[in-house]
């Protein structure tokens, strides 16, 4: 199939030259070959009469002839010009038709239909005008053509005409395909156009995207920067005022009277609460930028639940309330967790219920769902949060509006960091609450093995 | 002059000061360094039973003079406790260090910890 169309097409600029080059190679091998042809065909069939033979040879000689000139034709086509090639091949073909029969055949009988074959070739190999062109070659021919008949013999006026009306048919055809081509291209160049300009566009969007993208990049990579930077600025001096604090009521600068131990303990507690602030604030920052994350190691439940109680009772009981713990016994030990991230959710529930609760307990359960799983309940007999709370009580910065006196706010971030590291460890955390009842929060964390671990 | 010596290499004056009075309120001997390269000619002459080390030093890490102190025969017995807010880098040394303590660390906090390596046995001889 390749080689048949580098045979046919003839590399060109221009894509009217490059078609009628093309078409003008399809009639010529359509020739030769039928040239090709009668000659295996002529040299096959035996000799019968002394006129057949003649005959044959006559053919025999036009069509080498022909052949001979095809190939000719077929060499200026491909390394000249396709116009020369065209007009030369058409005048052969009105010549032969002119001096390939008798006289009175040509001018008025079978062969002058076959002045068609050149007047329509011509609109098709060169412009749809050339046909005109070719119509009046073709007559000009047959009057010269009519001097060769006896003398009395009138030019054939109708079958010139009619060749005229071919022509112009000839060219009408011709001329609306070679429209219909030109628009096409049109369009075509025009789809290429905005191809290409959608191709532009779309590459500069990508590049803009790219480089939004290495902005916010850069940008988070700062944030993660500034983060660390200000809770390292802001822990320090904050660490500062909490030891002289605790120095001085120690009696380390000798002693204090009363009320400054009781300043003392009120610097101490807002020191607390605002390094409880940015240790929170820290953390989520750390959970966006999806930089926090849980550290395995075997630990037992009771050093865990012996942390909260360190942490949570002298605040529990200055309430008046009472921090209850209660470990079934069953649950598969040492388990593998994050313990001090574990110990900051307790401590964070723990710290949420002592908020809302006035009278009775706190109360906190570790026990062994299934056998996959090990839970921690955390209740209270709190004034209980309403269902609409319920609904964004773990959102970040969300609070139950009006709940908390000024000194129990904080930035609303303790149950959102509560919910989130649960998540990291793969577990659940729901709560079920009533007003005028309590809370319970209900934690499922997976028990996990060894090789869970190394993930 | 049976007080056990403690260094205290750590950058912040202020949290500098609170950990030697920690540990001096409990009878230990302190010195306060600030730099890690001052720390390591330090520990060239005096064989500490505690230091308390801050991670983020100038001119040499916290990291690297733990590391050396863990090289040095004559420091075999020498608790060191480090003192950092950085809990990644914390976990990564926790091997080497006797304790890490994550910032912020209070004065009681470290008090009553210096009190009990008080009365580890050392090189005090």
């Amino acid at each position: 199939m390749n080689t048949i169309e580098r045979l046919l097409n003839v590399p060109s600029t221009d894509p009217d030259d490059a078609r009628h080059r093309k078409l003008l190679n399809i009639m010529l091998i359509i020739i030769g070959l039928v040239t090709l042809i009668s000659i295996i065909y002529i040299n096959t069939v035996p000799s019968t009469g002394e006129v057949e033979q003649q005959d044959y040879t006559y053919v025999y000689l036009a069509s080498l002839g022909v052949f001979i000139g095809v190939l000719v034709i077929f060499a200026i086509n491909r390394f000249w010009s396709g116009k020369a090639a065209s007009v030369l091949f058409l005048l052969i073909l009105i010549v032969a038709v002119a001096f390939g029969d008798e006289p009175k055949e040509v001018v008025e009988g079978r062969t002058l239909i076959m002045f068609a074959v050149p007047i329509m070739m011509a609109s098709v190999l060169l412009r749809p005008y050339a046909s005109f062109a070719t119509a009046g070659l073709s007559s000009v021919t047959i009057l010269i053509v009519t001097q060769f008949m006896p003398e009395d013999t009138q030019p054939n006026v109708p079958g010139i005409l009619t060749l005229l009306v071919l022509a112009a048919v000839s060219w009408l055809f011709s001329r609306s395909l070679e429209n219909a081509l030109k628009e096409v291209r049109t369009v075509n160049a025009e789809l290429d156009q905005r191809v290409e300009r959608r191709t532009q566009e779309l590459s500069q969007a990508n590049h803009q995207l790219a480089e939004a993208n290495e902005r916010l990049q850069e940008l988070d990579r700062l944030k993660s920067k500034f983060v660390s930077m200000v809770s390292h600025e802001l822990r320090t001096p904050l660490n500062a005022i909490q030891g002289f604090a605790e120095m001085i009521a120690a009696g380390i600068y000798g002693t204090i009277s009363p009320q400054q131990e009781g300043a003392l303990e009120r610097i101490t507690a807002n020191t607390n609460r605002l390094l409880k602030i940015v240790n929170d604030l820290l953390d989520q920052a750390r959970i966006e930028a999806g930089e926090l994350s849980v550290r395995n190691a075997p630990f037992y439940i009771q050093d865990l639940v012996d942390g909260l109680e360190a942490t949570m009772d002298i605040l529990v009981g200055a309430k008046g309330l009472e921090l209850k713990t209660e470990i079934t016994d069953d649950i598969p030990q040492p388990l593998l967790g994050d313990q001090h991230r574990l110990q900051q959710i307790l401590v964070n529930l723990t710290n949420n219920a002592l908020k809302f609760t006035e009278n009775g307990y706190i109360m906190v359960q570790v026990y062994q769902p299934d056998k996959d799983h090990w839970g921690i309940n955390i209740s209270d007999t709190g004034r209980g949060i309403p269902k609409d709370a319920q609904a964004y009580i773990f959102e970040p910065f969300r609070q139950v509006n009006g709940s908390e006196t000024s000194t129990q706010k904080g930035v609303g971030l303790g149950l959102s960091i509560v919910k989130q590291l649960i998540q990291l460890m793969q577990g659940t955390i729901t709560l079920e609450s009533e007003i005028g009842k309590g809370s319970t929060f209900k934690i499922v964390l997976p028990i996990l093995t060894p090789n869970e671990e190394e993930k | 002059m049976d007080k056990k010596l403690a260094f205290v290499i750590e950058d912040e004056p202020d949290l500098a000061t609170i950990f030697s009075e920690a540990l001096r309120s409990v009878g230990f001997e302190t010195k306060v360094i600030t730099f890690g390269d001052v720390a390591l000619e330090e520990l060239q002459t005096s064989i500490p039973a505690v230091v308390v080390l801050d991670l983020h030093l100038p001119h040499i890490s916290g990291t690297e003079v733990l590391k050396q102190i863990r090289a040095d025969e004559r420091l075999s017995e020498t608790q060191v406790i480090v003192a950092t807010a950085d809990a990644a880098l914390a976990e990564s040394i926790e091997v080497n260090a006797d304790l890490v303590l994550l910032k912020p660390i209070s004065f009681l906090q470290l008090r009553t910890l210096a009190e009990r390596l008080k009365t580890f046995p050392n090189q005090s001889e």
